[in-house]
């Protein structure tokens, strides 16, 4: 397909053959991050800018790493931010990136809606590496490369989310991108954290997980915030393990050798038991491969170009 | 002298709309009648030069009166000012506003009751009517000097922009204010249910991942304060109502016989949640806007009378402060300029509601629960008129709005029907879309 797209915000507004385009691109991409050699000139000259608004580590070396497999320089920009209200404006900070004529920007922040806001200033291309609660794409589209490594075609599978779906972007992405994939979703979890409004994603929901389980090919816990139970959102984390926590025990519910994902970091003994987490753990090497891999193919995509090497 | 020929008048406080001819002399409404002859009216004008306007296919209505407006002065300038704010109010059809108390510092005193006046008065444009605070530097604790206030010229008290959370502080409020006659207009929001929100809680605020508000925020202050009033026999004036069930509430209430009046905002009677995209923040709006349901429920309440008057809760905010991601952006639409075509635009037009029912609950109701002049053209009374061309196209664009903001959804737009020419006191202060 013809790659149209200037930039990537939300799964949302994505076309199926777009998505199955990046997945395509992404296979590529990770055989190239196999190689000994793994430095390509394809993006010499481009220059790459990460912009986080909130420390993760973990997105932003992937994003790192990416870029530099495919031989574009990158810079990094942190901006340590106590209240959104404090400091320069995200509008500000947009026309300094303009002038230093970046090519691609990766944005993390916490507003939802401020990748698009910074995509509509810009005019190199914004990947959204997570804005608030509303999406983070590039988790969802490794997510489901990983999927897919395991189960193959994934049409017709069942995909259960547990927890806090209401403040979670991974779960809103996930849900998007599955169910544009063909796949049956769940949200799973307790009526302050899975309230009825989430139904506009078109997903299952239930606050019964047992019932949920049966059949389930891929189960995703998500992290559980430790301030929700301040804010009044559960009683305990004591009888929140009790209702929605992962164990190898309510995992056999799902009558299937599922796989269990998690974005990461891990409450254990919370969210999730400290065998299944063993589980979880095993596929971390590769999601963090992965990770890599969909993000040089989404960079690749949006400046690559003409340059040839997805033949 | 000004005589607007077959001209088609709507005066609700006189029960007016018909093909009419209106004289003006002196500052006042000479009379209306029926048609009158060349030879008739310079009889009339005893010798005083005479401007003849052709009224056919417009509207004439008295100059209307907003009951909510953010002015800014004094403290927010940059936003907007008391002149700014008040050539807004001409340009887009209103005579009278009252003015919110909710700047830096708060109108909670008499002397700064009688600046807001002043400021009015050299501004020159719309009358200009201060709204005081409920409480001392609207902390929600310390009732202010009601009665010194309306000595000042404070026409009512809020709070708005802040709900008064403590229900004894509101009760106490209702019992006081009745040494001034003036309602308490309460801008009904519960601070814990509402939360760091940022739009209506719903499909549209879970599928963007935007926290939500929940429409009890609303509803649950208004049944506290409806009950209140009844138990006081206090006078209640209900701002912005959004909700579907505060529209019930109201009705309730109301056959009970409580004191109570509410207004509605054009902005709930023409959008909904749905329609806000994730940057939109022109439609950031408190409170915010709510789902299909509610909409029909506010149309449907202004149409029975529930909702009696339409405020526009004209609230400018700069272009830097509403460039910002959506979360992080105030709250608030500039819309003096844009409300009247919008509502004849969005309401009126596709039939919704009649333009007699608009001009009653934008002029005459508002006068009549706030004890103002204006608001009619009955003859004596001051000439504060609006002619209407409802065939009248405009592209809303930055360079022609004299307000200082431009936090409008209308922005870009073409809109069809506006007020081209406005008298304040028999004094033209707009012409073809231009303040004079
Ligand atoms: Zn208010």
């Amino acid at each position: 397909m013809k790659w149209q797209r200037k930039d990537i915000l939300a799964i949302e507004d994505m076309s199926v053959e777009e998505i199955r385009h990046i997945l395509h691109t992404a296979k590529v991409m990770k055989e190239i991050l196999m190689r000994p050699i793994k430095k390509l000139p394809t993006l010499k000259g481009k220059s790459v800018v990460n912009l986080f608004y909130e420390a993760s580590t973990r997105t932003r070396t992937s994003f790192e790493m990416a870029a530099k497999v495919l031989g574009a320089d990158t810079t990094s920009i942190a901006v340590a931010q106590s209240s959104v209200s404090k400091g320069e404006s995200l509008y500000d900070t947009a026309k300094t990136i303009q002038a230093m004529r970046a090519d691609v920007v990766i944005l993390r922040h916490p507003s939802s809606g401020s990748a698009k806001f910074l995509a509509d200033i810009l005019d190199p291309a914004v990947i959204n590496a997570g804005d608030g609660q509303h999406a983070h794409p590039t988790q969802a589209l490794l997510d489901i490369f990983t999927m897919q490594e395991n189960l193959g075609e994934l049409e017709g599978k069942n995909v259960v989310i547990v927890g806090d779906v209401l403040h979670s972007r991974v779960a809103r992405s996930n849900a998007w991108c599955l169910q544009k994939m063909g796949v049956n979703v769940t949200f799973a979890g307790p009526p302050t954290l899975v309230p009825a409004e989430m139904e506009g994603l078109g997903v299952k929901i239930t606050h019964d997980l047992d019932s949920a389980l049966p059949g389930a090919d891929i189960v995703m816990a998500l992290r559980l915030q430790l301030e929700r139970q301040k804010s009044g959102l559960l009683p305990s984390l004591r009888e929140y393990s009790h209702l929605y926590g992962l164990t190898t025990e309510r995992l056999k519910k799902t009558g299937k050798q599922s796989i269990v994902l998690h974005p990461g970091p891990m409450n254990r003994g919370v969210e999730i038991s400290d065998d299944v987490a063993n589980s979880v753990d095993a596929l971390i090497e590769r999601q963090v491969t992965n990770g890599v891999a969909i993000r040089m193919a989404l960079i690749y995509l949006l400046i690559g170009g003409s340059s040839n090497v997805v033949a | 002298m000004w005589w607007l020929k077959d001209v088609w008048v709507i005066d609700p406080s006189q029960k007016i709309s018909a093909p009419r001819d209106v004289l003006v002399k002196g500052g006042q409404v000479l009379g209306i009648s029926s048609s009158l002859t060349e030879k008739e009216v310079l009889e009339k004008a005893q010798g005083e030069s005479l401007e003849t306007i052709n009224g056919k296919g417009k509207f004439l209505f008295p100059g209307l009166i907003d009951v909510h407006t953010h002015l800014r002065e004094p403290g927010q300038e940059d936003k907007e000012d008391i002149l700014s704010g008040s050539r807004a109010a001409v340009r887009g059809g209103f005579t009278t506003i009252m003015a919110m108390a909710n700047t830096q510092p708060p109108i909670d005193n008499r002397a700064l009751i009688e600046f807001v006046c002043r400021q009015g008065e050299r501004a020159g444009y719309a009358h200009v009517l201060p709204i005081g605070t409920v409480t001392k530097g609207m902390l929600g604790s310390e009732l202010v000097e009601m009665a010194d206030m309306k000595e000042g010229g404070a026409v009512a008290f809020s709070d708005d922009g802040k709900n008064i959370q403590s229900s004894e502080v509101m009760r106490l409020a209702l019992e006081y204010a009745k040494l001034t006659g003036f309602p308490i207009i309460s801008h009904c929001e519960d601070k814990d249910l509402a939360g760091e929100g940022l739009m209506r809680r719903g499909v549209a605020s879970g599928r963007m991942g935007l926290r939500g508000i929940p429409a009890s925020a609303e509803s649950v202050i208004v049944a506290r304060d409806l009950i209140l009033a009844e138990e006081t026999g206090g006078k209640l004036h209900l701002a912005h109502i959004s909700t579907a069930e505060s529209v019930e509430l109201i009705r309730k209430a109301k056959a009970r016989g409580v004191d109570v009046t509410a207004e509605v905002n054009p902005h709930h009677l023409i959008f909904c949640d749905e329609e806000i995209g994730i940057t939109d923040t022109a439609l950031k709006v408190n409170p915010p806007l709510g789902s299909r349901g509610d909409r029909e429920a506010l149309i449907e309440g202004l149409r029975d009378g529930t909702l009696d008057m339409i405020a526009t809760d004209h609230a400018p905010h700069t272009q830097a402060e509403k460039a910002r991601p959506f979360a992080e952006a105030p709250f608030g639409i500039a819309s003096l300029e844009t409300a009247l075509s919008a509502v004849w635009q969005y309401l009126v037009l596709p039939g919704r509601l009649s333009l007699d029912r608009v001009i009653e609950a934008w002029s005459d109701t508002p006068a009549q629960r706030f004890g103002l002049t204006g608001g009619s053209l009955k003859p004596g009374t001051s000439a504060d008129m609006v002619l209407f061309d409802p065939d009248f196209s405009e592209v809303i664009e930055p360079a022609k709005l004299v307000s200082k903001a431009r936090n409008t959804p209308f922005l870009g737009k073409t809109m069809q029907g506006f007020p081209v020419m406005v008298w304040v006191e028999g004094r033209l202060v707009q012409r073809d879309r231009t303040v004079i």
